[in-house]
Protein backbone atom coordinates (compact mmCIF):
# COMPACT_ATOMS: atom_id res chain seq x y z
CA UNK A 1 0.00 0.00 0.00
CA UNK A 2 2.58 2.48 -1.12
CA UNK A 3 1.42 6.05 -1.52
CA UNK A 4 1.71 7.57 -4.99
CA UNK A 5 4.83 9.45 -3.97
CA UNK A 6 6.46 6.29 -2.60
CA UNK A 7 5.62 4.44 -5.76
CA UNK A 8 7.27 7.10 -7.80
CA UNK A 9 10.33 7.13 -5.54
CA UNK A 10 10.72 3.40 -5.93
CA UNK A 11 10.62 3.79 -9.70
CA UNK A 12 13.14 6.58 -9.58
CA UNK A 13 15.45 4.59 -7.36
CA UNK A 14 15.38 1.77 -9.88
CA UNK A 15 16.14 4.21 -12.68
CA UNK A 16 19.00 5.78 -10.74
CA UNK A 17 20.55 2.35 -10.46
CA UNK A 18 19.99 1.25 -14.02
CA UNK A 19 20.76 4.57 -15.71
CA UNK A 20 22.70 6.73 -13.27
CA UNK A 21 23.87 10.17 -14.37
CA UNK A 22 27.61 10.17 -15.19
CA UNK A 23 29.80 9.99 -12.11
CA UNK A 24 26.92 9.50 -9.70
CA UNK A 25 25.87 6.56 -7.60
CA UNK A 26 22.97 6.37 -5.22
CA UNK A 27 23.49 4.74 -1.84
CA UNK A 28 20.91 2.08 -2.44
CA UNK A 29 20.89 0.50 1.01
CA UNK A 30 20.34 3.76 2.77
CA UNK A 31 17.57 4.69 0.37
CA UNK A 32 15.88 1.34 0.89
CA UNK A 33 15.85 1.89 4.64
CA UNK A 34 14.25 5.28 4.32
CA UNK A 35 12.83 6.03 0.91
CA UNK A 36 12.46 9.71 1.77
CA UNK A 37 16.18 10.32 2.28
CA UNK A 38 18.78 9.50 -0.35
CA UNK A 39 22.50 9.98 -0.39
CA UNK A 40 24.10 10.31 -3.79
CA UNK A 41 27.85 10.08 -4.24
CA UNK A 42 29.19 12.50 -6.82
CA UNK A 43 32.53 12.28 -8.54
CA UNK A 44 34.01 15.48 -9.90
CA UNK A 45 33.81 15.14 -13.67
CA UNK A 46 37.07 14.69 -15.52
CA UNK A 47 38.25 17.82 -17.29
CA UNK A 48 36.49 20.15 -14.84
CA UNK A 49 37.77 22.09 -11.83
CA UNK A 50 36.40 19.34 -9.61
CA UNK A 51 38.20 16.42 -11.21
CA UNK A 52 39.22 13.86 -8.61
CA UNK A 53 37.03 15.33 -5.86
CA UNK A 54 34.21 13.48 -4.18
CA UNK A 55 31.01 15.01 -2.91
CA UNK A 56 27.79 13.83 -1.38
CA UNK A 57 24.35 15.07 -2.23
CA UNK A 58 21.43 14.59 0.10
CA UNK A 59 17.89 14.41 -1.22
CA UNK A 60 14.92 14.59 1.13
CA UNK A 61 11.43 13.99 -0.19
CA UNK A 62 8.29 15.28 1.47
CA UNK A 63 4.92 13.57 1.29
CA UNK A 64 3.87 15.93 -1.48
CA UNK A 65 6.67 14.86 -3.78
CA UNK A 66 6.67 15.14 -6.82
CA UNK A 67 4.32 18.10 -6.65
CA UNK A 68 6.66 19.66 -4.15
CA UNK A 69 10.36 19.82 -4.93
CA UNK A 70 12.79 17.66 -2.96
CA UNK A 71 15.15 19.26 -0.49
CA UNK A 72 18.58 18.96 -2.07
CA UNK A 73 21.93 19.97 -0.61
CA UNK A 74 25.54 18.94 -0.44
CA UNK A 75 26.48 17.15 2.73
CA UNK A 76 29.49 15.43 4.24
CA UNK A 77 33.09 16.56 4.58
CA UNK A 78 33.71 18.03 1.18
CA UNK A 79 31.37 20.78 -0.01
CA UNK A 80 32.29 21.93 -3.52
CA UNK A 81 33.62 25.47 -3.73
CA UNK A 82 31.33 27.03 -6.28
CA UNK A 83 29.70 30.46 -6.68
CA UNK A 84 26.24 28.89 -6.23
CA UNK A 85 27.05 26.51 -3.39
CA UNK A 86 27.19 27.84 0.16
CA UNK A 87 29.65 26.36 2.61
CA UNK A 88 26.80 24.73 4.54
CA UNK A 89 25.88 22.74 1.42
CA UNK A 90 22.90 24.81 0.30
CA UNK A 91 22.63 25.14 -3.47
CA UNK A 92 21.22 28.11 -5.29
CA UNK A 93 19.49 26.42 -8.21
CA UNK A 94 16.11 27.60 -9.45
CA UNK A 95 14.71 24.15 -10.32
CA UNK A 96 14.96 23.27 -6.63
CA UNK A 97 12.29 25.82 -5.76
CA UNK A 98 10.57 28.22 -8.15
CA UNK A 99 11.20 26.32 -11.35
CA UNK A 100 10.48 22.89 -9.97
CA UNK A 101 8.14 20.75 -12.03
CA UNK A 102 6.79 17.30 -11.20
CA UNK A 103 8.12 16.10 -14.54
CA UNK A 104 11.62 16.63 -13.19
CA UNK A 105 13.27 13.78 -11.34
CA UNK A 106 16.24 12.97 -9.15
CA UNK A 107 18.10 12.21 -12.34
CA UNK A 108 17.23 15.58 -13.85
CA UNK A 109 18.26 17.41 -10.69
CA UNK A 110 21.54 15.49 -10.59
CA UNK A 111 22.27 16.31 -14.20
CA UNK A 112 21.57 19.96 -13.51
CA UNK A 113 23.97 19.97 -10.59
CA UNK A 114 26.65 18.18 -12.62
CA UNK A 115 26.35 20.76 -15.37
CA UNK A 116 26.40 23.56 -12.82
CA UNK A 117 29.69 22.22 -11.44
CA UNK A 118 31.13 21.50 -14.87
CA UNK A 119 30.56 25.01 -16.19
CA UNK A 120 32.38 26.61 -13.26
CA UNK A 121 35.40 28.66 -14.30
CA UNK A 122 36.61 29.87 -10.95
CA UNK A 123 36.34 28.10 -7.61
CA UNK A 124 34.92 30.57 -5.14
CA UNK A 125 32.12 30.77 -2.60
CA UNK A 126 29.06 32.93 -3.16
CA UNK A 127 29.69 36.58 -2.25
CA UNK A 128 27.16 36.50 0.57
CA UNK A 129 28.33 33.19 1.97
CA UNK A 130 29.31 34.37 5.45
CA UNK A 131 26.11 36.27 5.95
CA UNK A 132 23.91 33.56 4.49
CA UNK A 133 25.17 30.63 6.55
CA UNK A 134 24.70 32.67 9.74
CA UNK A 135 21.14 33.63 8.97
CA UNK A 136 19.64 30.85 6.87
CA UNK A 137 17.17 28.18 7.88
CA UNK A 138 18.39 24.60 8.06
CA UNK A 139 16.12 23.71 5.18
CA UNK A 140 17.34 25.37 1.96
CA UNK A 141 13.78 25.35 0.68
CA UNK A 142 12.91 27.94 3.31
CA UNK A 143 15.31 30.37 1.69
CA UNK A 144 13.80 32.97 -0.57
CA UNK A 145 16.47 32.63 -3.21
CA UNK A 146 17.49 35.51 -5.31
CA UNK A 147 18.77 33.60 -8.29
CA UNK A 148 22.15 34.52 -9.59
CA UNK A 149 22.33 34.95 -13.30
CA UNK A 150 23.25 31.86 -15.16
CA UNK A 151 26.79 32.76 -16.07
CA UNK A 152 29.04 31.13 -13.55
CA UNK B 1 28.01 -1.50 -35.36
CA UNK B 2 26.28 -4.80 -34.93
CA UNK B 3 28.64 -7.71 -34.91
CA UNK B 4 27.83 -11.37 -34.84
CA UNK B 5 29.46 -11.95 -31.47
CA UNK B 6 27.73 -14.16 -28.96
CA UNK B 7 27.12 -11.34 -26.49
CA UNK B 8 24.65 -9.64 -28.79
CA UNK B 9 21.24 -9.35 -27.18
CA UNK B 10 19.00 -12.06 -28.49
CA UNK B 11 15.69 -11.33 -30.11
CA UNK B 12 13.77 -12.12 -26.94
CA UNK B 13 15.67 -9.54 -24.92
CA UNK B 14 15.32 -6.98 -27.64
CA UNK B 15 11.62 -7.61 -27.71
CA UNK B 16 11.45 -7.11 -23.99
CA UNK B 17 13.31 -3.83 -24.28
CA UNK B 18 10.98 -2.65 -26.98
CA UNK B 19 8.03 -3.60 -24.86
CA UNK B 20 9.45 -1.61 -22.00
CA UNK B 21 9.96 1.35 -24.32
CA UNK B 22 6.39 1.04 -25.53
CA UNK B 23 5.17 1.07 -21.98
CA UNK B 24 7.20 4.14 -21.16
CA UNK B 25 5.58 5.90 -24.08
CA UNK B 26 2.32 5.83 -22.16
CA UNK B 27 3.66 6.74 -18.77
CA UNK B 28 2.30 9.76 -17.01
CA UNK B 29 4.91 12.51 -16.86
CA UNK B 30 4.16 13.06 -13.20
CA UNK B 31 3.78 9.72 -11.45
CA UNK B 32 5.87 7.81 -14.02
CA UNK B 33 3.25 5.07 -14.00
CA UNK B 34 1.03 4.03 -16.88
CA UNK B 35 -1.34 6.97 -17.26
CA UNK B 36 -4.80 6.30 -15.86
CA UNK B 37 -7.72 8.52 -16.83
CA UNK B 38 -5.23 9.79 -19.35
CA UNK B 39 -5.32 13.30 -20.72
CA UNK B 40 -3.02 15.00 -23.14
CA UNK B 41 -2.20 18.70 -23.10
CA UNK B 42 -2.30 20.92 -26.17
CA UNK B 43 1.50 20.71 -26.23
CA UNK B 44 1.17 16.93 -26.51
CA UNK B 45 2.25 15.77 -23.07
CA UNK B 46 0.56 12.85 -21.41
CA UNK B 47 -0.63 12.77 -17.80
CA UNK B 48 -3.08 11.01 -15.53
CA UNK B 49 -5.94 13.39 -15.01
CA UNK B 50 -5.65 13.15 -11.20
CA UNK B 51 -1.92 13.92 -11.40
CA UNK B 52 -2.33 16.90 -13.71
CA UNK B 53 -5.25 18.19 -11.70
CA UNK B 54 -3.22 18.10 -8.53
CA UNK B 55 -0.37 19.95 -10.20
CA UNK B 56 -2.68 22.67 -11.52
CA UNK B 57 -4.08 23.02 -8.02
CA UNK B 58 -0.59 23.28 -6.57
CA UNK B 59 0.17 26.44 -8.52
CA UNK B 60 -3.15 27.97 -9.47
CA UNK B 61 -1.64 31.24 -10.63
CA UNK B 62 1.07 29.71 -12.76
CA UNK B 63 -0.42 26.86 -14.72
CA UNK B 64 2.24 25.46 -17.00
CA UNK B 65 2.95 22.10 -18.52
CA UNK B 66 5.32 20.22 -16.19
CA UNK B 67 7.33 19.02 -19.16
CA UNK B 68 7.65 21.97 -21.54
CA UNK B 69 6.32 24.92 -19.49
CA UNK B 70 3.69 25.79 -22.08
CA UNK B 71 0.62 27.45 -20.63
CA UNK B 72 -2.08 24.88 -19.96
CA UNK B 73 -5.52 24.92 -18.40
CA UNK B 74 -8.06 22.40 -17.23
CA UNK B 75 -10.41 22.94 -20.12
CA UNK B 76 -7.69 22.69 -22.72
CA UNK B 77 -6.68 19.10 -22.20
CA UNK B 78 -7.92 16.23 -24.31
CA UNK B 79 -8.97 12.97 -22.67
CA UNK B 80 -7.68 9.80 -24.25
CA UNK B 81 -9.98 6.84 -24.49
CA UNK B 82 -8.21 3.60 -25.20
CA UNK B 83 -10.05 0.39 -25.76
CA UNK B 84 -9.43 -0.87 -22.26
CA UNK B 85 -10.40 2.30 -20.47
CA UNK B 86 -13.98 1.34 -19.72
CA UNK B 87 -13.71 0.92 -15.98
CA UNK B 88 -12.07 3.41 -13.75
CA UNK B 89 -10.06 2.28 -10.79
CA UNK B 90 -9.99 4.39 -7.70
CA UNK B 91 -11.90 7.42 -8.97
CA UNK B 92 -11.03 10.04 -6.39
CA UNK B 93 -14.05 11.92 -5.31
CA UNK B 94 -11.93 15.01 -4.84
CA UNK B 95 -10.93 15.10 -8.45
CA UNK B 96 -13.58 16.41 -10.84
CA UNK B 97 -14.44 14.18 -13.77
CA UNK B 98 -12.19 14.47 -16.71
CA UNK B 99 -13.17 17.31 -19.02
CA UNK B 100 -15.20 16.02 -21.94
CA UNK B 101 -13.73 15.73 -25.41
CA UNK B 102 -14.65 18.48 -27.82
CA UNK B 103 -16.55 17.26 -30.83
CA UNK B 104 -17.35 19.36 -33.85
CA UNK B 105 -20.36 18.12 -35.77
CA UNK B 106 -19.98 17.97 -39.52
CA UNK B 107 -21.90 20.83 -41.16
CA UNK B 108 -25.43 20.13 -42.25
CA UNK B 109 -25.44 20.33 -46.04
CA UNK B 110 -28.98 19.41 -47.06
CA UNK B 111 -31.78 21.95 -47.52
CA UNK B 112 -31.62 25.73 -47.88
CA UNK B 113 -30.98 27.46 -44.66
CA UNK B 114 -33.74 29.84 -43.77
CA UNK B 115 -36.40 28.44 -46.06
CA UNK B 116 -38.20 26.09 -43.77
CA UNK B 117 -40.56 26.55 -40.89
CA UNK B 118 -39.46 26.30 -37.32
CA UNK B 119 -35.87 27.40 -36.84
CA UNK B 120 -35.37 28.34 -40.45
CA UNK B 121 -38.45 30.55 -40.52
CA UNK B 122 -37.09 32.64 -37.73
CA UNK B 123 -33.86 33.26 -39.60
CA UNK B 124 -35.74 34.31 -42.70
CA UNK B 125 -37.96 36.80 -40.92
CA UNK B 126 -34.99 38.31 -39.22
CA UNK B 127 -33.33 38.84 -42.56
CA UNK B 128 -36.35 40.64 -43.94
CA UNK B 129 -36.85 42.58 -40.75
CA UNK B 130 -33.39 44.01 -40.97
CA UNK B 131 -33.91 45.12 -44.53
CA UNK B 132 -35.67 48.47 -43.98
CA UNK B 133 -32.90 49.56 -41.70
CA UNK B 134 -30.21 49.30 -44.32
CA UNK B 135 -32.58 50.71 -46.94
CA UNK B 136 -33.33 53.83 -44.92
CA UNK B 137 -29.79 54.53 -43.85
CA UNK B 138 -28.50 54.29 -47.37
CA UNK B 139 -31.23 56.59 -48.66
CA UNK B 140 -30.44 59.14 -46.00
CA UNK B 141 -26.81 59.19 -46.95
CA UNK B 142 -27.37 59.73 -50.64
CA UNK B 143 -24.66 57.44 -51.87
CA UNK B 144 -21.93 58.86 -49.68
CA UNK B 145 -19.82 56.31 -47.88
CA UNK B 146 -21.37 55.67 -44.53
CA UNK B 147 -19.88 58.17 -42.06
CA UNK B 148 -18.59 57.21 -38.67
CA UNK B 149 -21.23 57.12 -35.96
CA UNK B 150 -21.83 60.54 -34.48
CA UNK B 151 -20.07 61.30 -31.21
CA UNK B 152 -22.02 60.66 -28.05
CA UNK B 153 -24.03 63.62 -26.84
CA UNK B 154 -24.54 65.44 -30.14
CA UNK B 155 -28.08 65.79 -31.47
CA UNK B 156 -27.12 63.63 -34.40
CA UNK B 157 -26.15 60.84 -32.03
CA UNK B 158 -29.55 61.01 -30.38
CA UNK B 159 -31.24 60.96 -33.72
CA UNK B 160 -29.31 57.93 -34.81
CA UNK B 161 -30.09 56.16 -31.58
CA UNK B 162 -33.74 56.96 -32.02
CA UNK B 163 -33.81 55.79 -35.61
CA UNK B 164 -32.10 52.53 -34.87
CA UNK B 165 -34.51 51.92 -32.03
CA UNK B 166 -37.45 52.59 -34.34
CA UNK B 167 -36.11 50.15 -36.87
CA UNK B 168 -35.55 47.61 -34.17
CA UNK B 169 -39.22 47.92 -33.22
CA UNK B 170 -40.25 47.60 -36.82
CA UNK B 171 -38.12 44.51 -37.14
CA UNK B 172 -39.68 43.01 -34.04
CA UNK B 173 -43.19 43.73 -35.24
CA UNK B 174 -42.30 42.20 -38.56
CA UNK B 175 -41.01 39.05 -36.93
CA UNK B 176 -44.12 38.81 -34.79
CA UNK B 177 -46.29 39.30 -37.80
CA UNK B 178 -44.45 36.56 -39.68
CA UNK B 179 -44.74 34.18 -36.79
CA UNK B 180 -48.42 34.81 -36.27
CA UNK B 181 -49.38 34.85 -39.94
ZN1 LIG C 1 0.11 10.12 -13.18
ZN1 LIG D 1 4.01 20.29 -22.64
Amino acid sequence: MASPSQKRLQRELKLMQSEPPPGMTVDHEEAMQDLTRWIINVEGAPGTLYEGEHFQLQFKFGSRYPFDSPQVMFTGQNIPIHPHVYSNGHICLSILTDDWSPALSVQAVCLSIVSMLSSCKEKKRPLDNTFYIKTCHKNPKKTKWWYHDDEV
Amino acid sequence: MATSSGSEPGPSREGEENKEKDERMFECNICLDTARDAVVSMCGHLFCWPCLHQWLDTRPNRQVCPVCKAVISKDKVIPLYGRGSGKQEDPRNKVPPRPPGHRTEPENTNGFPGFGFGDGGFQMSFGIGAFPFSFFTSSFNFGEPRPNPAPVGTPQFGEEQFLSRVFLYIACVFILWLLLA
